[in-house]
C-alpha cells in the first residue's frame, strides 16, 4: 500500500483521537473520528486506522458500558457486590482497551498495519 | 514526536519543570509547617505523649495497624481508637494489657508486649493525642476507622 | 562485555535475586496469616514478617539499581569503573549489614533490637519502611555515598550521556531524600509529612528517573533505535514525572492534619501522575516497533515491554483509581492501597531491575543472549509472575472495595475485624496467586542454569 504524508498524518490523528475517546474526550473523540473517516478514501492507511479506531471504540462501548450496565442490572441495583464486581471489571477492561489503542497509535505512526 | 520538538526543548522542560515544581513544593512545605499549629494538636503535646510515640515506634505497632490510614492493613485503624473505645484511656490500656501470650487460636492476635503501667499510660496518651489531630473532613469517615 | 569492571554487577544481581526469594517467601507467610491468624504466632508475628517483606524489597531493589549502574555506566562512559575494588567492598558491607538487620528482625523482639542498637540516641526506628536500626540507616548512607562517588567519578571523567546523567540525578536524589529518615519529630503530623519526603519522593519521584534511564538504556541496546530519539523521550518522560509527582506528594496529605489546599493540589497533580507511565508505554511500544534489528535476547525485550505496561497499570491506573481526594476519603488505608502497592512496585521497579538483569547477565557470562531453552523458561517465568501479580492485584482490589463499602460507606459500618472475616475468600485467592508467583520465581532462577542450543546471531 502506497502511503503519502497526508495519509500518514491522518492515520496517526485517527489513532490519537480513538485513544482520546477512550480517555480524556469520550463521545467528542468519537464524533471527530467519524468526521475523519469521511475524509478518507478506501484502501488507504488512514481509512484503515479510522476503521480500527471506530471498531475499538464500538467494542469498548459494548464491553464497558453495556456489559457493566448489565452487571449492575442483573446483579441488582441495590446489591453492593454487583457494583464492586462492575467497578473492578470496568477498571481492568478499560485499561486493556487503552493499551490496545496505544499499540494501534504506535503502529499508525510507522504507517504499517497492525499485523 | 515530530522534528519541530527538539531534544533541547525536552531537556529544558525537564530542568525547568523539575526545578520550578521543586521550589513550589518547598514553598508549600513552609506554608504547611507554619499553619500546622492550628490542626496538629501540639497544645496537648507532653513528655508523656512523646514517650508514648517512642513506645509506639519501638514496638513496631505500624507493622500491623494503620495510624491515620498509614501503615499495615492487618489490624484496626488507631488514629481514632480513643474515640472508638469511648474516650477512655483505661479501655485502651486494658486491651493492650490483656493480650494472651500465645495468641488466640485460629485468629489474628496482637502480641503481649509486657509494658509497665507507666508505659501503658504513655502509649494511651499518645493515641489520645493522635485522636485530637484535626484531620480534613474529620477523617476517618466513621468510628470504625 | 566491553569493560571488565562491568562484571562487578554480577555480584549485585545475584544478591538481588537471592533477597527477592526471601521477600516472596515472607510475602507468602503474611498472605497465610491474613486467613490463618495464628500461623507462626508468636514466633513470627505479622509485623515482623511484613518488615522483612518490605525491607527485603527495598534492599534488593537497591542492589538491583546499584548493579545496573555498575553495568551500564562504564559502557556509557566508555571507560573502566573508577574503582571496582570499592564497588566490591561496598557490596559486602551492604550485604552483611542488610543480612544482620533482617536477622535482627527475626531473632530478637523489635523493642530489644531498638535497645541493642541504641535507638534512644537518635530515634528513627518503627516507622513504616524505615524500620531499620539507626546504625543500619547510617550504613546505608555510607554505602550510598561511596557508590555515588564511584559512579560519579566514572561518569564525570568519561563520556557523558543523557542516560548516565539522568541516572546519576536519580541516584543522588535517592541518597539525598533518604536523609529525611533521620528526622523524626514527636509531632505526629510533622513526622508523617516529612516521612513522605523519603517514601513518595523516592517511588513517585527520583526512582522514576532511575527506572526511565535503565529502560532507555536497554531499549537502545536491544532495538538499535537512534540514541537522539530515545533521549528525547527520556527527557519528556522524566519531565512529566517531576511536574506531576512533586506536587503530587499532596495526595498523601489529605488526612494527616495538613491544610485543606492539599486536597485540591494533591488531586489535580496526582491525577497527572499516570501520564509519565503512559508515555513510558508509548515510548517502549514505539521504539520496539521501530527497531532496527531483532536482538537475540528476546526475553530482555519482553521484560522491557512488560515493565512499561505493568508500570502503567500498577502505578498509573491503579494509582489514579484512588488518588482523588473524594475517593481516597473512603479507600485510604484499605486493601485498595495494598493492591496498588503490589502492582506498582512489581511493574515499575521489580520488572525494570529484572529487565536489566535479563539483558546484562548473559553478557557477563560471556554470551550475547541466554540459550534458547533458558530464554524460553525465562519467558515462561515472566508470564507466571506477571499474570499472578495481576491476579493478586485484582483479588486485593475486590477485597478493598468490599472493605471500603462495609467498613466506611454502608449505612451501618461494621468493625474492622468483622469485615476482615468476610474477605477471607479473596485473601485465599490472593494467597493462591502468590504461590504461583513463587513458583514463577523458582522457574526464573532455574532458567539461569538451563542448558540448550545457543542462539544464532549475526554481527552487525
Amino acid at each position: 500500500m502506497e502511503v503519502d504524508e497526508v495519509q500518514l498524518k491522518r492515520a496517526s490523528r485517527a489513532s490519537l483521537v480513538s485513544l482520546s475517546n477512550l480517555t480524556v474526550l469520550p463521545v467528542i473523540g468519537f464524533i471527530i473520528l467519524l468526521l475523519l473517516y469521511k475524509k478518507t478514501a478506501p484502501d488507504t492507511i488512514d481509512r484503515y486506522y479510522a476503521v480500527i479506531g471506530i471498531k475499538i471504540n464500538l467494542l469498548a462501548a459494548v464491553a464497558l458500558l453495556l456489559v457493566s450496565g448489565l452487571m449492575v442490572v442483573m446483579g441488582g441495583f441495590e446489591s453492593h457486590m454487583s457494583w464492586i464486581y462492575m467497578l473492578s471489571y470496568f477498571v481492568t477492561a478499560h485499561a486493556l482497551f487503552i493499551l490496545v489503542a496505544t499499540w494501534a497509535l504506535v503502529r499508525s505512526w510507522s504507517g504499517k498495519k497492525l499485523r | 514526536m515530530r522534528e519541530t520538538f527538539t531534544k533541547g526543548m525536552a531537556r529544558n522542560i525537564y530542568y525547568g519543570g523539575g526545578v520550578f515544581f521543586f521550589l513550589v513544593l518547598i514553598g508549600l512545605t513552609v506554608d504547611t509547617v507554619k499553619s500546622l499549629p492550628k490542626t496538629d494538636n501540639s497544645e496537648n503535646m507532653t513528655e508523656q505523649v512523646a514517650a508514648g510515640k517512642r513506645l509506639w515506634e519501638v514496638n513496631n505497632c505500624i507493622g500491623c495497624h494503620t495510624l491515620l490510614g498509614e501503615g499495615a492493613y492487618f489490624a484496626p485503624e488507631l488514629g481514632n481508637v480513643y474515640t472508638r473505645f469511648g474516650e477512655s484511656t483505661e479501655a485502651i490500656k486494658g486491651f493492650i494489657k490483656s493480650r494472651p501470650v500465645e495468641g488466640i487460636p485460629g485468629r489474628r492476635s496482637m502480641p503481649q508486649f509486657n509494658l509497665s503501667d507507666e508505659e501503658l499510660e504513655e502509649l494511651a496518651q499518645f493515641l489520645k493525642y493522635v485522636d485530637g489531630v484535626k484531620t480534613a473532613r474529620d477523617w476517618p469517615p466513621n468510628v470504625q476507622g | 562485555m566491553k569493560y571488565e569492571s562491568q562484571g562487578v554487577a554480577k555480584l549485585y544481581f545475584i544478591a538481588a535475586i537471592g533477597l527477592f526469594v526471601g521477600q516472596i517467601l515472607f510475602g507468602a507467610i503474611m498472605g497465610l496469616q491474613y486467613v490463618m491468624g495464628d500461623f507462626l504466632f508468636p514466633e513470627i508475628p505479622f509485623n515482623v514478617a511484613r518488615m522483612v517483606h518490605t525491607n527485603l524489597l527495598i534492599v534488593w531493589l537497591l542492589f538491583g539499581f546499584m548493579g545496573s549502574a555498575y553495568f551500564l555506566i562504564p559502557e556509557e562512559s566508555e571507560r573502566e569503573l573508577y574503582s571496582p575494588l570499592l564497588a566490591k567492598i561496598m557490596f559486602w558491607i551492604f550485604l552483611v549489614a542488610g543480612a544482620l538487620t533482617i536477622l535482627g528482625y527475626l531473632l530478637v523482639p523489635y523493642a530489644q533490637l531498638a535497645d541493642l542498637t541504641m535507638n534512644d540516641l537518635l530515634p528513627t526506628m518503627g516507622r513504616e519502611f524505615l524500620e531499620q536500626p539507626t546504625i543500619t540507616k547510617i550504613g546505608i548512607v555510607i554505602v550510598a555515598l561511596a557508590f555515588l562517588f564511584n559512579i560519579g567519578m566514572t561518569i564525570l571523567t568519561g563520556r557523558k550521556t543523557v542516560i548516565t546523567l539522568v541516572l546519576l540525578t536519580g541516584l543522588v536524589g535517592l541518597a539525598v531524600f533518604f536523609l529525611f529518615s533521620f528526622y523524626n519529630p514527636d509531632n505526629i503530623v510533622l513526622d508523617k509529612y516529612f516521612w513522605w519526603f523519603v517514601v513518595h519522593l523516592w517511588v513517585e519521584g527520583v526512582w522514576e528517573l532511575i527506572m526511565a534511564s535503565l529502560l532507555a538504556y536497554v531499549l537502545i541496546k536491544v532495538t538499535g533505535v537512534d540514541r537522539e530519539v530515545i533521549e528525547k523521550w527520556l527527557y519528556i518522560i522524566i519531565a512529566m514525572a517531576l511536574i506531576s509527582g512533586l506536587i503530587g506528594t499532596g495526595h498523601h496529605f489529605y488526612w494527616i492534619g495538613t491544610p485543606d489546599y492539599w486536597q485540591w493540589l494533591g488531586s489535580v497533580f496526582s491525577a497527572l501522575e499516570p501520564i509519565p507511565f503512559f508515555m513510558m508505554t508509548l515510548f517502549a511500544f514505539n521504539v520496539v516497533n521501530k527497531r532496527r534489528r531483532d536482538h537475540p535476547n528476546k526475553a530482555a525485550v519482553l521484560w522491557a515491554l512488560g515493565t512499561a505496561v505493568m508500570a502503567f497499570l500498577g502505578a498509573g491506573v491503579w494509582g489514579f483509581l484512588h488518588t482523588l481526594a473524594p475517593v481516597n476519603y473512603y479507600t485510604h488505608g484499605t486493601q485498595v492501597t495494598a493492591a496498588h502497592g503490589h502492582m506498582a512496585f512489581y511493574g515499575a521497579y521489580v520488572m525494570v531491575v529484572l529487565t536489566m538483569i535479563s539483558y546484562a547477565m548473559p553478557i557477563m557470562r560471556g554470551q550475547k543472549a541466554a540459550n534458547e531453552t533458558a530464554q524460553k523458561l525465562e519467558i515462561h517465568s515472566f508470564w507466571l509472575m506477571t499474570i499472578s501479580m495481576v491476579f493478586i492485584t485484582l483479588f486485593l482490589t475486590v477485597a478493598g472495595f468490599v472493605q471500603t463499602y462495609l467498613q466506611r460507606y454502608s449505612d451501618e459500618p461494621q468493625s474492622f475485624m468483622v469485615v476482615q472475616e468476610q474477605l477471607a475468600t479473596w485473601y485465599w485467592l490472593r494467597e493462591a496467586a502468590g504461590v504461583v508467583f513463587l513458583l514463577g520465581l523458582f522457574l526464573y532462577i532455574y532458567s539461569f542454569f538451563a542448558k540448550g542450543k545457543e542462539v544464532e546471531f549475526v554481527e552487525e
